[in-house]
């Protein structure tokens, strides 16, 4: 039996740059290491904690209860449904996306050990942090729907809106943590950076605050690309803000853009991230 | 079929070296107009062949291109100009547990590795048996791997690098990793992966590991193929290189703090050893009675005064069982291209078992200044009825005083 009949894949390096088309066929076929990846990073997070993956619906819930808590004293936010449950609509979709982000920037170069020694595409490391949040963000999502019938809605036909939230948190996360990722590499100081800005980021997200509550000024949050998904997840549970819709496709078109941003970051790096790690 | 497994074609690659990281920062805020960055050429113009079922060494001083080469044949970085064509699956032995993470235990660590090496569930599945015989360590498969000894955490990582079934398969410095007893599997592994018609690149600074294996040598300097072709010739340009490099060095008066990243100072290399028998040929078995002659050669490619010559011996499971070292009577200084021819006569009173014996050279300070040669593995067939590691030649006298039952009221 001839070897080159085992595996008929051939390796072919000609140039730093690879093709668009080879990037594509070599992330289909890593589509199952993606997922093998991304439920290790997920449960090792938990492993040896105490109440395990608990904590990944347990924090955003305690944080919406202290915003809830604290700004329904200070300031009182005419919202669709139950205070407490419109802030919580908005933490599910922010932390996601802001976890994955900061989880993404860092994830090729935290793992230059595989990185600099076996190959699959590079893009499966950014994909794999925030793929990881996911079993989280569905965790949250069941909890989300408990907490609105507690408060007395009961979930609906609307409810279903909460898969495409889910998906739409997904692809956008995944787009800007691709990019960020690859930039991270170049320059190590972009994990300081989204830091930073993911602090400003969050008070202009209308996570606990509805869109009008900023006045005029309004229509300039519907660029935000999170909006959108904060939006979806609130138009699945106490029902979107008026006037949300244009914020959805502000996001698609964000992921879009970065998607094909990406597509040429790797497509000229890919094959040459191990060399700066 | 009769494309190469390997083929590399005027391969060059340039890396860019930057002087500070790079900052997002500073960039936008255009501190700095430019980073200064300078290019450096790390593999220049380099083709060559390697044909399926070949098993093709790489030699090199450290900074020779080696590890750009292996990155490129493993797909991890690519040619700046110039072409790499590998066909197949590669499974680099460079990444021998690589991934496993500590929390989680052996068995999910296997399934997670061989996906990484490109297996899928089902492969893993089929395979997953194996691997856990050939680590040995069933029973502690589903044990956090942080609990694993460094040398089952090896086993391990080997364990599943193999089971990937490779096309090609990257050793690099594999046979110095790992408890002694387990380096005789692995290169029993190797030669069956061999013989299924895989193509195996050695990179090593062990030119004994080099001889034994390699049919076939590639030698760079500089970036570029010196040579490429006959073991021997390779291994001696090996030297001369080096050597050439030691003159450079002394007149920088920088030699004392050579090569500092390894852990000994390379100034010698054991060439050759082997055990021969009563008969005065080379075997692997020995009866405990037997006197082992062990055969050592060594070439220096740097002064050495009064080097220390020693010679150990483990058992299976890595016990030292003996040890010992010239040295003290020794004053002899070698000098570049000398060759230390050593015969060590033993009385192996050993046990039934398998034993592995190593030599090594180093200074009278204790410092190694040879790569370790890869040990010979023996098979004792001791004296029946004797257990242990040594046989100590016990001579029983036995006698009886006839005693009465019960046992007296003497005191």
């Amino acid at each position: 039996m001839s070897v080159a009949q085992r595996h008929p894949t051939t390796l072919v390096l000609d140039g730093e740059v690879t093709p668009i088309r080879v990037l594509l066929r070599d992330l289909w076929r890593s589509r199952e290491l993606l997922v093998v990846l991304a439920r290790k990073e997920f449960f090792v997070r938990y492993r040896r904690a105490s109440f395990g993956m608990m904590w990944a619906v347990g924090i955003p819930l305690v944080q919406a209860v202290v915003l809830a808590v604290v700004l329904h004293h200070f300031v009182r936010f005419k919202t669709a449904g139950a205070y407490p449950v419109f802030v919580f609509s908005g933490i599910v979709g922010w932390n996601f996306f802001s976890s994955g982000i900061s989880a993404a920037t860092g994830s090729i170069v935290d793992n230059r050990e595989i990185s600099t020694k076996i190959y699959f595409p590079r893009a499966v490391f950014p994909a794999m942090a925030v793929l990881s949040g996911v079993y989280g963000m569905a965790l949250t999502a069941v909890l989300l729907i408990a907490f609105e019938s507690a408060y007395g809605t009961v979930p609906g036909f609307r409810t279903f809106l909460l898969v495409p939230a889910m998906a739409l948190a997904v692809v956008l996360t995944v787009a800007v943590g691709l990019v960020l990722g690859a930039v991270q590499v170049y320059f190590r100081d972009v994990k300081f950076v989204v830091q930073a800005a993911l602090l400003g980021w969050f008070y202009l997200t209308p996570v606990f605050y509805p869109l009008h509550a900023v006045g005029r000024l309004w229509p300039w949050l519907l660029a935000n690309p999170v909006t959108g998904v904060v939006e979806l997840f609130r138009a699945g549970s106490v029902g979107a803000d008026p006037g949300w819709l244009p914020s959805l496709w502000w996001s698609l078109g964000w992921t879009a853009l970065l998607v094909v941003a990406a597509a040429f970051l790797y497509r000229r790096f890919d094959r040459v991230f191990a060399d700066l790690l | 079929m009769n494309e190469p497994a390997i083929r590399v074609e005027s391969a060059s690659k340039r890396y860019v070296k930057y002087d500070d990281t790079p900052m997002l920062v500073t960039r936008l805020a255009r501190l700095r107009s430019r980073t200064t960055r300078s290019p450096l050429w790390a593999v220049r113009e380099v083709s060559f062949d390697a044909a399926q079922g070949e098993v093709l060494g790489v030699i090199g001083r450290n900074g020779s291109g080696k590890s750009t080469l292996l990155r490129m044949l493993a797909g991890v970085t690519a040619p700046t100009e110039g072409r790499v064509t590998v066909r197949g699956r590669v499974a680099p032995l460079i990444a021998v547990g690589v991934g496993f993470h500590q929390e989680l235990t052996g068995r999910e660590n296997v399934y997670i590795n061989g996906t990484v090496l490109g297996l899928s569930r089902r492969q893993i599945d089929q395979r997953f048996d194996e691997v856990v015989e050939f680590a040995e360590i069933a029973e502690f498969i589903d044990t956090p791997v942080k609990f694993y000894s460094s040398g089952m955490f090896v086993r391990l990582g080997f364990a599943v690098s193999v089971a990937a079934d490779p096309d090609v398969l990257i050793v690099d410095e594999v046979l110095s990793v790992g408890d002694i007893g387990f380096q005789m599997k692995c290169v029993d592994r190797m030669a069956q992966i061999q013989r299924s018609g895989a193509t195996i690149v050695v990179v090593s600074h062990n030119m004994a590991a080099i001889r034994n294996l390699c049919q076939r040598t590639v030698v760079l300097h500089d970036g570029e193929v010196r040579h490429d072709g006959d073991t021997e010739q390779a291994i001696s340009l090996y030297h001369r290189l080096l050597a050439e490099e030691r003159d450079l060095d002394e007149r920088d008066s920088h030699a004392a703090v050579h090569s500092s990243d390894r852990d000994f100072d390379l100034r010698a290399n054991i060439e050759r050893f082997d055990l021969l028998g009563p008969d005065g040929s080379p075997t692997r078995h020995l009866a405990s009675s037997d006197e082992a002659v062990f055969v050592v050669e060594a070439r220096f490619v740097a002064p050495v005064e009064g080097p220390l010559f020693g010679i150990t011996v483990f058992s299976g499971s890595g016990v030292q069982v003996y040890g010992e070292a010239t040295g003290w009577w020794d004053r002899k200084t070698y000098r570049p291209g000398d060759v230390l021819r050593a015969t060590i006569r033993m009385r192996m009173c050993l046990a039934s078992g398998t034993y592995s014996c190593s030599v090594g050279l180093a200074t009278k300070e204790g410092v190694p200044v040879a790569p370790q040669a890869p040990p010979v593995i023996l098979y004792v067939a001791g004296r029946n009825g004797v257990n242990g590691l040594t046989d100590l030649g016990a001579q029983f006298e036995l006698a009886v005083d006839e005693g009465a039952w019960p046992p007296g009221r003497s005191n």
